[in-house]
């Protein structure tokens, strides 16, 4: 495709943003049903959202070409140019966000059909869940409106979540002496630190909102340097 | 230099017209190519990159009452490429033809404030005119070999006014083509006509013409407008090894050339300077928003 103009180049680009952002309102679906898979142990839903994650990987393809053929043609430079960069970046986030919903999917099935569910368990994970939905919407806001002021809150938010999965933990610890239930407790608490990974992934794109905004990358906390 | 009116500093070109050199520059090569008595801008026999620094201070300049230049100060360090970027009209031509007073020889221009170079001032009466351009060489947009003489001639042609003895001219002229990497080319073929290569390799040659003479500072406006992609990139590399030994201000409508070939970029609007900075930084976080604009070709 030849953009003739470039006004047709910033269309393009707008367009791509939209695109590429919109990924997140999939993936925010997918973790709707994610979570009502697993409130459910609804093993059809479960295969639904594994087959539907075949439209984010899409999603993914085909912005990604695009921007590429954006940079090929049109040498874009200054905040243009952070936008693609950071859209490349936001473009893997979402990928991964929907392969962690893939991952958590592929367990429900594993726990059979009448799991020895823990009520409290369940709850904290869907907890867990809807702050994370939350997480992927701001993140998505504050990349269309470049508020850095909401991109840091992320973290604050993602904290929530990750106080929520070490509940989680110590749930786990005491969940008794069951084989079965502890089967199904382990199995939940990869399920929890997968929807705690997609949380760390919404700060990333934060972190990306604050590049293109300044020009400067940091990541807002260094896991290796906690206090640094 | 002191603001003085059309006609007074038409008087001084017809003083020194180029290419008459001047009967002191004749004396021998042209080693200590600028100085004034006592003070000297360059240090003859080893040069060091500490030479070729080249300062603009409250520069303006008038094509009649059009005020093409407008106060800018801005300082070009040695070693280093710094790439002018602007729409045209901005004025950024014409602030590098005042670096080596080629603006003055324009009816009706003039300019007023200081350009120095290695803090001698390039407009103060008691500096040759000559020796400013041969301190300060100059490659233009359209290749201009001279169109009677033959490759090696072009060369030395600004060479043979200092009066450098045959051996030495050919010495020079031999380097000089090495210099501007095109020795190779036309090693074989040195007495036949300038105009008889290709454009790229005659933009080449007039490198090698402006080098002979061991510029301090070498001008170049739009060098690459009118070279096919693989000429352009021959001169951008060398630019890149030229450097090293000859501070560099290229004029460029090409932003990708710029961001390629320049560690400093200077963004012009409207005769004024709007902003400069290192390269990478103009390129992705400029800090004026009409250096965005222009940039990201919003407008220019």
């Amino acid at each position: 495709m030849a953009l003739e103009t470039r006004s047709q180049y910033q269309e393009e680009l707008e367009r791509l943003e939209a695109s590429g952002l919109g990924g997140l309102d999939l993936v925010n679906s997918s973790l709707d049903r994610t979570l009502e898979a697993i409130q459910h142990q609804d093993v059809e839903l479960a295969q639904l959202v594994i087959a539907d994650d075949d439209r984010i990987d899409g999603r993914y393809l085909e912005v990604h070409q695009s921007l590429i053929t954006l940079l090929a043609t049109q040498s874009p430079v200054a905040t243009d140019l952070r936008l693609i960069s950071a859209l490349l970046h936001v473009l893997k986030n979402v990928e991964r966000m929907g392969d962690q919903c893939v991952n958590i999917c592929k367990m429900i099935p594993l726990t059979g059909n009448e799991p020895p569910a823990d009520e409290e368990m369940v709850k904290l994970i869907l907890t867990m869940g809807r702050q994370t939905r939350t997480l992927i919407s701001q993140s998505k806001r504050a990349f269309e409106d470049r508020n850095v002021e909401m991109a840091r809150d992320l973290v604050r938010q993602d904290d929530l979540v990750d106080n929520l999965n070490r509940e989680c933990f110590r749930l786990a610890l005491e969940i008794g002496d069951d084989p079965d239930c502890r089967e199904w407790a382990m199995t939940m608490l990869l399920a929890a630190r997968a929807i705690e990974r997609i949380g760390d992934n919404a700060v990333d794109i934060g972190e990306q909102v604050a590049f293109v905004v300044t020009g400067l990358f940091r990541e807002f906390e260094d896991a290796s340097h906690p206090n640094g | 230099m002191d603001s003085r009116d059309p006609a007074e500093t038409l008087a001084m070109t017809e003083q020194n017209p180029e290419p008459q050199a001047s009967p002191e520059a004749g004396a021998g090569l042209p080693r200590s190519t600028i100085s004034i008595a006592g003070e000297s801008a360059t240090t003859p026999a080893k040069r060091s990159r500490e030479i070729g620094n080249v300062e603009l201070q409250g520069l303006n300049a008038y094509y009649g009452s059009n005020h093409a230049v407008r106060n800018v100060s801005l300082g070009f360090d040695s070693a280093k490429v710094t790439a002018i970027i602007g729409p045209s009209g901005c004025g950024k031509s014409t602030m590098v033809r005042c670096i080596n007073r080629m603006h003055e020889e324009i009816a009706g221009a003039r300019s007023e404030g200081r350009v120095l170079l290695d803090g001698l001032d390039l407009y103060d009466p008691r500096i040759d005119i000559v020796a400013v351009r041969r301190s300060v060489g100059m490659v233009f947009q359209k290749p201009n070999p001279f169109p009677t003489m033959s490759v090696i001639d072009n060369v030395t042609a600004g060479l043979r006014l200092t009066g450098a003895s045959r051996g030495e001219l050919e010495e020079r002229g031999h380097q000089a083509l090495i210099g501007a990497g095109l020795w190779d080319e036309v090693k074989d073929r040195l007495k036949g006509p300038g105009v008889g290569l290709s454009g790229g390799q005659q933009q080449r040659l007039c490198i090698a013409r402006a080098l002979a003479v061991d510029p301090e500072v070498l001008l170049m406006d739009e060098p690459c407008s009118a070279l096919d992609p693989m000429a352009t990139l021959r001169i951008e590399e060398l630019i890149g090894e030229l450097k090293e030994r000859v501070t560099i201000v290229i004029v460029t409508h090409n932003m990708q050339q710029a961001a390629r070939v320049a560690d400093t970029t200077v963004f012009m609007l409207d005769g004024e300077l709007v902003e400069v900075g290192p390269t990478d930084e103009i390129f992705t976080k400029p800090n004026d928003d009409r250096t965005e604009q222009y940039v990201t070709g919003k407008f220019g």
